[in-house]
């Protein structure tokens, strides 16, 4: 029961059932009628067909192998960098290039073990805040700015 | 293209080409000593950078990069025994132990002129060897074309590192992401949802940074944190003296031999050259019993065949557009966004910056030397730096460079995406290059696969009654993807 519910078993029968809803897909979309050959779905359904096949092969693979993934040694900086990284990639554009890189600055060197308040403030102002000098104000190729501000 | 070195002197030795050399080398360099960070990711980091520049000063950056981060990789496997890259492994073997032994100088330094001489050697090979293939490939049509692809990646898939099955797996999620968006013939849209911003398909550049240098990211968050190791006393770089070399010539030709064949095959990489350039030293040198107590025989082995790779794994993608590896896949990645096709016309079309990348990557190994002595001090404080900052750094950096080239947002929101199940995939043993080598092949792939259904009027078994090359291409693709599994059966039977 462990090695059918193990994190590789899960990680296979998620890449099948993403091809599988993917081939779905192939027929559900309409086409100019062409030679099977040259529809724009020929080769789409070949290459989700032969990923289908090798995701079966690796999931009977893994149910049959006892093979571990590494352990996560800490879920919570794991969570706390991953979700960091989703948050601040989605919000540049609306937020500017400075701020969230300040935040996610403050937020990651934490996570990853770091406790001097002055090294962290002192990284996450002056890594976004150099970049944003340079291609703000040297180079002319802005980043995105906040609405509070057009120099940031 | 030997009409064309002229012009292409000319670029190298403008301000932008003299620049970029320089530059690109002591990134490369100080990227490559940074434990972790390696060849693939120091090259995805400066990739958006280049997106400004024009085409020759571009590739020269990456390649600067490139050959940069390989020697720079001896550097923390010396000082730290924490090898940069993982082509650098084997140097730690008998590079740390002399440097414990007080001669991290002239450990470093033998590391210096094998990783220049291997460089240098390769470059040569690249000049003589690409072009030749690229015109024998030159006689080929679409149907040549496709089997030439399908056997470039058979092969890169079938040595990937860790299951096979995964490689593939991996290989045709690549293939699969190329084909969302615009259809290549018809121009109708395919998988894109009625989402406009996939009409022009998934950005590359965002996937390519976000499989590897995020996810490496998220690797980290997940594993121990790693204590920063003491260093070892270092004066600088101390240069053997010709008396020194009595007798390791051999050695120092056999690594560079060994690393420029292991270089063109596609899908093998450094690291294994250098894994097996020090067990044929270990093998071979008169001075075997002293491997791993310290012997520069293994410094040489290693360092002059991962630096003579270099060279050879760009011969498969500058003549034929097949990427042998990772590195080589994101250069390929490169010439894409640069409106370069990749492939056998490459050196045809291109006469001038083709001749301009031969000769800067003649000049960037020979600038290895200066540098290499000059940044090693420099760099030595730079191994200190702690994880966190260097993490941090990576993520901030590549947010930029992705924002930077189309600054479009959604491009962000792929590279967010692609890092998560780039993290997700990695962890389960799934190796990225066939994902990327997938992503900027895929493409040519089908264009071939549907123009020579047309010449054969829809008959696939005419791919291969009607061309002998094509024939000769898909049989080899089917040794290399049978050898594999041959192996593991042969290794199961008693």
């Amino acid at each position: 029961m462990k090695r059918i519910t193990s994190e590789r078993v899960l990680v296979q029968f998620g890449l099948l059932i993403v091809a599988a809803a993917f081939f779905v897909t192939t027929f559900t979309q309409t086409f100019t009628p062409v030679d099977l050959g040259q529809s724009p779905m020929f080769f789409p359904r070949i290459i989700l067909v032969l990923w289908m096949c090798l995701a079966l092969i690796g999931l009977i693979q893994s149910m049959r192998q006892n093979t571990h993934t590494t352990p996560i040694s800490s879920w919570l900086r794991l969570s706390v960098v991953l979700i960091a990284t989703l948050l601040y990639t989605n919000t540049i554009a609306s937020e500017g290039f400075f701020l969230p890189s300040v935040l996610f600055a403050l937020v990651c060197l934490p996570a990853f073990g770091r406790r001097n308040p002055w090294l962290i403030g002192i990284f996450a102002l002056a890594v976004p805040g150099s970049l944003v000098l340079l291609f703000n104000h040297m180079l002319g190729m802005p980043l995105p700015t906040s609405g509070f501000t057009y120099l940031f | 293209m030997l009409s064309s070195l002229p012009e292409a002197i000319g670029i190298l030795l403008s301000f932008e080409g003299l620049l970029v050399l320089v530059l690109g080398t002591i990134l490369g360099i100080t990227l490559g000593a940074m434990p972790g960070i390696g060849s693939t990711v120091a090259v995805a980091i400066v990739l958006p950078f280049t997106l400004t520049m024009s085409q020759a000063p571009a590739v020269l950056l990456l390649l600067a990069v490139y050959a940069g981060s390989v020697y720079g990789g001896s550097i923390a496997a010396i000082l730290i025994n924490t090898p940069g890259t993982p082509q650098s492994a084997a140097t730690c073997l008998d590079g740390y132990p002399m440097a414990q032994r007080g001669d991290a100088g002239l450990a470093l330094g033998w590391a210096t002129v094998a990783s220049v001489v291997g460089g240098l050697v390769s470059a040569v090979v690249l000049i003589f060897a690409a072009p030749q293939l690229a015109a024998f490939a030159l006689q080929f049509g679409p149907i040549e074309t496709f089997s030439l692809i399908l056997l470039g990646m058979t092969c890169i898939v079938s040595v990937s590192t860790g299951s096979v099955i995964n490689g593939l797996t991996a290989g045709m999620i690549g293939i699969f992401l190329s084909t969302v968006g615009g259809d290549p013939i018809l121009g109708e849209m395919r998988f894109t949802f009625d989402n406009w911003q996939l009409y022009a398909g998934f950005n590359l550049l965002a996937v390519v940074i976000g499989v590897f240098a995020l996810s490496e990211v998220l690797m980290r968050a997940s594993a121990p944190i790693r204590t920063v190791s003491e260093l070892v006393k270092f004066n600088g770089v101390k240069l053997p003296s010709l008396a020194m070399w009595k007798g390791r010539f051999r050695n120092l030709g056999k690594s560079v031999l060994i690393g420029n064949v292991i270089g063109v095959l596609p899908g093998t990489g450094a690291a294994t050259a250098a894994f097996i350039s020090y067990a044929e030293g270990r093998r071979s040198s008169p001075n075997k019993e002293n491997f791993g107590k310290g012997e520069p025989d293994g410094i040489v082995a290693s360092e002059a065949a991962n630096n003579a790779v270099t060279g050879g794994a760009l011969v498969p993608t500058m003549a034929l557009g097949i990427p042998g590896d990772a590195i080589t896949a994101v250069m390929l990645a490169t010439l894409t966004l640069h409106g370069i096709t990749p492939g056998p016309k490459l050196v045809e079309d291109n006469p001038t910056l083709i001749a301009a990348i031969f000769a800067g990557f003649f000049i960037i190994n020979l600038l290895l030397l200066p540098l290499g002595m000059l940044l090693s001090r420099v760099a030595a404080p730079i191994l200190r730096v702690r994880e966190a900052f260097m993490m941090t750094a990576i993520v901030i950096l590549c947010a930029v460079g992705i924002y930077f080239v189309r600054g479009n947002p959604f491009d962000l929101l792929v590279l967010g995406g692609a890092g998560v199940v780039g993290f997700i995939l990695r962890r389960q043993g799934f190796p990225m290059a066939p994902l990327v080598i997938g992503m900027v092949l895929g493409p040519t792939l089908e264009l071939t696969l549907r123009q020579g259904l047309i010449l054969t009027d829809g008959s696939f078994k005419a791919f291969f009654t009607g061309s002998p090359i094509a024939l000769v291409l898909a049989v080899t693709a089917v040794i290399a993807l049978a050898f594999p599994f041959l192996r593991s059966l042969k290794r199961k039977t008693p």
